[in-house]
């Protein structure tokens, strides 16, 4: 790669150049500009953020953005970068007090002559004349310069006062290597490295393929309706743990397995198997600063007795046999469901949810309504739940 | 012993030395650093395996070698020369400039840089500017001026006779002030990379280096 660049840039300097080579020699650069402008972001995510820890102005302060300059050898393009992510990250951070001021007499080429002689100069030069030009004093003028020093990306900056005297009134340097990652801080919430590191800690340590879930849930059925109608199951509080397992630490696809039990003394008690299966919906990758959003679909075996749990057959309870069931056996029933829902995580902590469950096995049962019905699915039970993740 | 057998084989993958994996051209776009264990945890946190609590079994040093941020050859040398290094530059002449003169500490300065690349001389002046500064000088983003008929007969001078009468002509027309310093970045040698520096402070011209 590089004895190519070399050769071409050779065949750059030598009069007269291909064309081809010129073009590839452009490309060539490009690259190299795609390759450094998230360093150089990161430079300009650093500059306002110290800027906004540390304010040049005690008050806000009109500032003209006069120059920003890119290493030599890298094209305008990057330029244009700068520019309009170094204007985005002051105006989400208004503390830095720098109030960016749109001044076309500042930054264009003006001409003045006096009997002095001929001056040709840019309008941050020559404050006399932007004052003539109607351009308000008590301007400053922002000049960011970035430039590759060997292994080294180093950002400039400095503020001049755009007074008779030009005075500097703050200059700042910053440098990144190429062995340095960029941080991509979010522009609205910019962090200190230190504080960016030590998040990215917690992400890794907190946050890994493994998550122990621990689950409360409800689950309510439908009542049935229409003649001969029975009685439906009472609502059944579920505690649940288990695993939950992600290929990745995007954890765009989660799989949980989770044992639950019941008890609600003198009605009932129950056990449960689950699997689970979740996709996120709201990117490609759980959010460290968001709410996640993850609809799911599973399959669960339960099994459950005691005398409120009569009802899980397909025929109408009579009254022998809720006194059988009292006094002799006590009704037990084992079943399984397909359910399915979605789960409103925050921080991969703790998730709220809600789901609708079939039980196939009571689709003709008269204890059991429905809330929905999905085609040839009937939706029997309702279910809302909350998670802690450890 | 033993592990030393994959270490002999793999350090011509890993070093950046030129060899028989990697050609002379490749090795230059790297940049190597020799530091102590302490300080490559402090470059590098969780890279570099700490010291163990009762010591190592052996010594144990860093070599931190870092790709350039920009390849060979997409820049002229002559200017990759200067700005490859021109952190450590302009702070080595600010430095000698505050040192060399340090009654004019108060004074405001100014920067000048004659190279023949206006893209080069403005980062040589950019990063002049900030050194001064980080110096703890007062500096100025003002251009002393000559008239066009100064510049007609300085620019025919040779440099050692030019500059002091630059600097004379800057203090006679007013454009540098009493309380001005002037700094001048010069490349006097278009085949050399070392920069020289003079200052002109009350219409009299001194050579920093």
């Amino acid at each position: 790669m590089i004895p190519w660049l070399l050769s071409l840039s050779l065949a750059f300097a030598a009069d007269p150049a291909e064309e081809a080579q010129r073009v590839e020699l452009e490309r060539a650069r490009a690259q190299v500009a795609d390759q450094v402008h998230l360093a150089v972001f990161d430079l300009i995510d650093e500059l306002v953020y110290r800027l906004s820890q540390e304010p040049v102005f005690s008050s806000p302060t009109p500032v003209v953005l006069a120059g920003v300059s890119v290493p030599v050898g890298l094209g305008t393009g990057l330029q244009a970068l700068m520019e309009n992510h170094l204007a985005g990250v002051m105006l989400a951070n208004p503390e830095t007090n720098l109030r960016l001021v749109h001044c076309p007499q500042c930054t264009a080429v003006v001409v003045r002559s006096s009997a002095k002689g001929t001056v040709v100069s840019r309008g941050v030069d020559d404050p006399a004349l932007l004052a003539e030009l109607g351009v308000e004093a008590g301007r400053h003028a922002l000049f960011i310069d970035v430039e590759a020093e060997g292994a080294f990306l180093v950002l400039r900056a400095r503020l001049t006062e755009l007074s008779a005297e030009l005075p500097i009134v703050w200059s700042h340097t910053l440098s990144t290597s190429t062995a340095t990652p960029a941080l991509l801080r979010d522009p609205t919430a910019l962090k200190s490295a230190e504080e960016a590191r030590a998040e990215y800690l917690n992400v890794l340590n907190g946050q890994g393929a493994v998550v122990i879930p621990a689950r409360v849930n409800v689950r309510t059925y439908a009542l049935p309706e229409g003649d001969n109608a029975g009685t439906a199951p009472p609502p059944f509080i579920w505690l649940q743990t288990g695993v939950e397992l992600s290929p990745t630490v995007a954890r765009r696809w989660t799989s949980s397995m989770m044992l639950g039990y019941a008890l609600i003394p003198q009605a009932y008690q129950g056990l449960m198997a689950q699997a689970r299966i979740s996709r996120l919906v709201t990117g490609q990758a759980r959010s460290l600063t968001h709410p996640d959003l993850y609809l799911f679909g599973g399959l669960s075996l339960s099994t459950v007795w005691g005398p409120g749990t009569a009802s899980f057959r397909n025929n109408t309870l009579t009254l022998d046999e809720i006194l059988t069931d009292t006094n002799l056996d006590e009704p037990r029933a084992t079943f399984g469901a397909v359910h399915v829902g979605a789960e409103l995580r925050l921080g991969n902590r703790v998730g709220f949810g809600f789901f609708l469950e079939t039980l196939p096995s009571f689709t003709s049962s008269r204890n059991f309504g429905r809330y929905a019905t999905l085609g040839p699915i009937e939706a029997h039970s309702l279910g809302a739940e909350v998670a802690f993740c450890f | 012993m033993f592990g030393l057998l994959p270490l002999t084989f793999a350090l011509p993958f890993v070093m950046p030395q030129p060899g028989s994996w990697r050609d002379r051209d490749d090795a230059h776009n790297y940049t190597c650093t020799f530091m102590t264990l302490e300080q490559a945890q402090l470059a590098r946190p969780g890279a570099v395996r700490p010291r163990g609590p009762r010591g190592d079994l052996y010594e144990r040093d860093v070599v931190l070698c870092q790709e350039r941020m920009l390849p060979l050859g997409l820049r002229l040398d002559a200017d990759e020369a200067i700005l490859s290094t021109l952190d450590a530059r302009v702070s080595e002449l600010a430095g000698a400039a505050r040192s060399r003169r340090p009654d004019l500490e108060g004074a405001t300065w100014l920067v000048e840089v004659y190279y023949p690349s206006p893209a080069v001389s403005a980062k040589i002046g950019f990063a002049t500017k900030n050194a001064l500064m980080a110096e703890g000088l007062g500096v100025s983003d003002r251009t002393p001026t000559l008239a066009a008929g100064d510049v007609q007969v300085i620019t025919r001078m040779p440099p050692s006779e030019a500059y002091p009468t630059a600097c004379r002509r800057y203090t006679d027309n007013g454009s540098l002030g009493a309380a001005d310093v002037l700094l001048a970045v010069v490349l006097l040698d278009r085949q050399e990379t070392a920069l020289h520096a003079g200052l002109c402070a009350a219409g009299s011209w001194t050579w920093l280096r």
